[in-house]
């Protein structure tokens, strides 16, 4: 058997090497207790867990793709909204964007991977970071997309200085929700993993299903008296989802959290998954909304389809409007992204939050005691391989 | 924040091993007797307990004859309140195991 542990402990002791200083400890912790094990199979045991660890220490504080994926991400986006004449303040406005927002994201990794650590060690967690990240950068791209024709002469009726600041609301806005990403990603996350989960699920599960209900942010119209009813009952029935999945993440949020924990503490965790809720949900209806927005002007069969279920409708805010045919024009200088999405970006969040912390106040003193609940399936989704702590 | 609500059956028996001694300072290969979990586990949820602040640990103060210096653990008052409050209500299997790996630990002397 010591011609197995003996080359074990020496791989162990070199691999130890290549571990981030801060990881190093454990280890050599590792190493340290290889006298205490018993000789044989254990020893090799120990050994073969401690080179496994070692290895996943040294690849963690080893990966060069993220970075990398995160900048080829960033100069694609800058690369396809860089285009246009000089000159144009919307190309400008695009131009700006896309450095800002490429600094914003990653300058925030950077802050708060120092205040909150790394990406935590889940599966979902890397899932919804790299998710995040990708759908803000995708939602750029849709905008620049959106604006190089709403912001573009002769639609940009109220000049390059509202284009400008709301072009810097939404840096704020994106610097927000990037915060938000990283910080309930982290390892050091404010939220546990369920919260997360039940918040992010409900949040795009919310978006996708407003996108559904008007995918250009306008209520459809149906000829037939059965799909103009069956449409105002979806419509119905959505507000009331709308108002009601924010309340029910929370419930559920507090309803998984530590007993020991005081009701003010449960009330935030059901703040902390309504804020997720209604991230997602702003976020999912953004960008999916943005990019069908962004695609209208050179879709016939969308522009068809755009002007029988919304109609032919004057240049109001963000209405789509025959006159600049056969690019469909947005309106003057506010277009449908900078004054119907981007109030969604600003309120959604907070009114999540709201509902989510009154729903985990409003939940039920008595419940089920843990003992009878099956242990949690969700659990092992969240974690890779091994337990979550 | 008194740490995430949910714990996984094997964090659980590592927090009642430390739960046994919360004063004392104990080392992996003890945890590990304990509890039964191979080092490949048992590292692991030590460094998520550390990383969350749920467990302090540090490095033997004097070189011992022998051998090397041994890395120590011990929970903070914060992840003895939420081990304690776990404990409290896992599982029956779960306790039991917990239970089981506190026995083994009274039955054996405390080291480090």
């Amino acid at each position: 058997m010591s011609e197995l542990t003996r080359p074990m402990t020496a791989l162990l002791r070199r691999l130890t090497a290549l571990v981030p200083a801060g990881r190093r400890e454990w280890a050599e912790a590792i190493w340290a207790e290889v006298a205490e094990v018993p000789a044989g199979w254990q020893r090799l045991g120990w050994l073969a867990g401690g080179v496994r660890l070692t290895v996943r220490e040294a690849a963690r504080g080893h990966r060069p793709w993220y970075p990398l994926a995160f900048a080829a991400a960033a100069a694609g986006t800058a690369w396809s909204a860089w285009s246009g004449p000089p000159g144009d303040s919307a190309v400008e406005i695009n131009r700006v964007d896309v450095i800002a927002i490429a600094v914003i994201l990653a300058g925030l990794a950077w802050i708060i991977r120092r205040a909150r650590g790394p990406v935590a060690d889940a599966r979902l967690a890397r899932v919804v970071r790299i998710g995040g990240y990708a759908v803000v950068l995708a939602l750029v791209l849709a905008k620049s997309a959106v604006e190089r024709v709403a912001d573009a002469p002769p639609n940009n009726l109220q000049g390059p200085a509202v284009a400008w600041t709301g072009e810097a609301v939404f840096l704020a806005v994106m610097a927000s929700y990037a915060a938000v990403i990283l910080m309930h990603t982290a390892r050091r996350s404010p939220a546990p993993p369920a919260t997360m989960a039940i918040g992010t699920v409900t949040g795009i599960a919310l978006g996708v299903m407003a996108y559904l209900l008007g995918p250009l942010g306008f209520p459809l119209r149906f000829a037939g008296p059965w799909p103009a009813c069956s449409y105002d009952a979806a419509m119905a029935l959505g507000v009331l989802l709308a108002l009601c999945a924010p309340v029910t993440a929370g419930r559920a949020a507090a309803r998984r959290a530590d007993r020991s924990l005081p009701p003010g503490a449960a009330a935030r965790q059901g703040a902390m998954a309504g804020l997720c809720s209604g991230t997602a949900a702003a976020l999912a209806v953004t960008v999916l909304s943005t990019a069908t927005i962004a695609i209208l002007p050179y879709d016939t069969g969308l522009q068809h389809w755009a002007t029988g279920h919304i109609g032919q409708w004057t240049p109001v805010v963000g209405q789509v409007t025959p006159i600049l045919h056969p690019r469909l024009g947005y309106v003057a200088g506010n277009s449908a992204f900078a004054a119907g999405y981007l109030v969604v970006l600003l309120i959604s969040p907070l009114v999540g939050c709201a509902f989510g912390a009154w729903g985990a106040r409003a939940r039920p003193g008595s419940r089920r005691p843990l003992a009878t609940r099956p242990w949690p399936a969700m659990k092992r989704l969240l974690v890779r391989g091994k337990p979550a702590t | 924040m008194t740490g995430r609500p949910e714990f996984s059956a094997q964090t659980l028996s590592v927090l009642a091993a430390l739960c046994a001694e919360p004063s004392a300072w104990q080392h992996g290969y003890a945890i590990a007797r304990d509890t039964g979990l191979k080092s490949g586990t048992l590292y692991p949820i030590l460094i998520r307990l550390a990383d969350r602040g749920l467990m302090e640990a540090r490095w033997e103060d004097e070189q011992p004859a022998g051998r090397p210096r041994r890395h120590l653990y011990r929970l903070t008052p914060e992840g003895l309140a939420s081990a304690t409050a776990a404990l409290a209500y896992a599982p029956p299997p779960v306790k039991a195991q917990a239970q089981a790996g506190l026995s083994s630990r009274r039955r054996l002397s405390p080291q480090a």
